[in-house]
């Protein structure tokens, strides 16, 4: 019965539709609003189903795929096969062994990093985030990716590594280099004794220097420094008949890495001329720990004890050994160094504040702030 | 004898190794050092001793010397930069000071010691490099001309 002469509506009836048009217009508005975010952001935004297709994308993924959403929803296949579908090497990456999709993530912020295919071809590293998405019984049903083009920082954290490689072999070809000078220079005219002093010290500083780029000059293993210092050679281990170490380990500032490197070196040569290890029954006790300080910084607390060897008297004159442990090493780290000739063998006990890591302008290298 | 005998020298420099060398090459010298390896205790020797002159490693690891610099200047205490990177890689308001290239050589070092301790011209914060010809003092001129450098003294007066 068309154009009845039934009012128009009830008014119940046309205060819910003018709800709705309002919900309409609330709609449009938020609809609107997530637009203009999601096609402003500058990270790639894909929107997935259960299929794991894609159905939808924002303005920046456009960009970063080469691919339209109109494209993409129009492949009907799952996004993987169109953003991800070969390796870099040019093997076929089968949806099964991806990451990303089959994880289909249970966890909110599934993190990693893959390489995409370009619509043009090339290849590009991303870092992607996925979280699900749930109805309201929290049945996943789809999922939300953010990617993001890391080829930059690949580039740069690349350009560190060389940098790094290029550093190490300087300092190592440096010190190579003073030690052929310095052979040059006094042979024939230094004895053969303070050559090979003078080698065994420029093999302790290198050795020191092993360890430093073991960690990309940031810091040192302690462990790792004691341990290097007491083996014989560099591919030797230590001989756990003569030594006992006995501490924890801790990360070293380059600084006390090298100087307690050198220190140990001296009281090593010590006790293999005149000490401990002088005598095939002779023993070390390397023993440290870590003693809290008033302000935060931990300090090392070590003690070298030989046993076995033959009876100690004080050395008539100071060397060098003495005084770069009771002399520089206190100065430099505002410690504390005592070497006690007893009678029974050479005790040395170093107190060093550990200096916080990191050096001068490191903050700005590393971009952790803006320079 | 030289004008470097029994002169009282402090010296900054904070590795160990290093700071080995340049104290013998000092005292080799006929210097009295006094040497200090951390920023804090320099300040503490900078701003209550007397000393005829002081030899700064400008770079302490965690810290710079300019702080130590500062003082030195306030006092009229000559000082010389050590440093392997030279005068560029001193900041701008630093400039004016004579620099030792780092590795440390005793002539060098006895040279410029030598320049500062009888030259009398003294360094000021902000002043620039001795430009007379032929000149190989380092030394500064007292007055900053400002020109080229763009800086400013803190107090021309």
């Amino acid at each position: 019965m068309p154009q009845s002469r039934q009012p128009l509506q009830s008014s119940a009836l046309a205060a819910a539709s003018l709800a709705t048009l309002r919900r309409g217009d609330q709609l449009f508005e938020t609809e609107r609003r997530l637009n203009a975010v999601l096609n402003n952001a500058s990270v790639s935004i894909f929107l997935m189903d259960d299929r794991q297709h894609c159905v939808y994308m924002n303005r920046a993924a456009e960009q970063l795929t080469g691919f339209t959403l109109a494209e993409v929803l129009a492949r009907d296949c799952p996004l993987h096969d169109i953003v991800h579908h070969t390796y870099p090497d040019g093997r076929p990456f089968p949806l099964a062994e991806c990451a990303i999709d089959r994880a289909f993530p249970q966890n909110n912020h599934e993190r990693g990093e893959e390489v995409f295919v370009h619509a043009d071809g090339h290849f590009y590293p991303v870092g992607f985030t996925a979280s699900p998405i749930r109805d309201d019984s929290a049945n996943i049903i789809g999922t939300i990716i953010e990617v993001r083009d890391i080829s930059e920082e690949k580039a740069a954290a690349e350009r560190q590594r060389l940098l790094l490689n290029e550093l190490n072999h300087r300092v190592k070809n440096t010190l190579a280099t003073v030690q052929s000078i310095a052979a040059q220079t006094f042979r024939g005219l230094a004895e053969v004794g303070a050559r090979t002093v003078f080698d065994a010290r420029m093999a302790a500083l290198s050795t020191a220097h092993n360890v430093l780029v073991a960690d990309n000059w940031e810091s040192a293993s302690l462990r790792s420094v004691v341990t290097r210092a007491l083996a014989p050679h560099l591919l030797a281990e230590v001989d756990v008949d003569r030594f006992r170490m006995d501490g924890p380990d801790a990360r070293l500032h380059p600084k006390v890495a090298v100087t307690l490197s050198m220190a140990l070196h001296e009281l090593m040569t010590n006790a293999a001329k005149y000490g401990a290890l002088s005598v095939p029954e002779g023993r070390v006790h390397v023993t440290w720990s870590l003693e809290p300080m008033a302000d935060d910084r931990q300090r090392l607390d070590l003690l070298w004890e030989e046993q076995g060897g033959p009876e100690v008297a004080a050395p008539a004159r100071k060397g060098f050994g003495s005084r770069l442990i009771e002399r520089q090493l206190p100065l430099e780290f505002d410690g504390r160094a005592e070497i006690e000739y007893r009678v029974a063998g050479v005790v040395c006990r170093l107190e060093v504040p550990l200096t916080a890591l990191g050096w001068m302008g490191q903050d700005v290298i590393t971009g952790q702030t803006a320079p | 004898m030289t004008v470097l005998n029994g002169r009282r020298v402090l010296l900054v420099e904070d590795e160990s190794l290093v700071a080995m060398l340049a104290e013998d090459m000092l005292m080799d010298l006929g210097c009295e050092v006094v040497l200090a390896m951390r920023l804090d205790k320099a300040l503490a020797l900078a701003r209550t001793e007397t000393f005829d002159a002081a030899v700064l490693d400008v770079n302490l690891g965690e810290a710079r010397s300019y702080p130590i610099a500062d003082v030195l200047f306030e006092r009229s205490l000559p000082f010389l930069f050590a440093t392997g990177y030279g005068t560029q890689g001193l900041e701008r308001a630093y400039q004016g000071v004579p620099v030792l290239q780092k590795p440390y050589q005793q002539g060098p070092m006895e040279h410029l010691l030598h320049r500062l301790l009888i030259c009398g011209e003294l360094a000021q914060k902000g002043s620039e490099p001795c430009m007379r010809p032929g000149c190989t003092c380092q030394a500064s001129l007292r007055s900053p001309s400002g020109k080229g450098t763009g800086f400013q003294a803190d107090s021309p007066a």
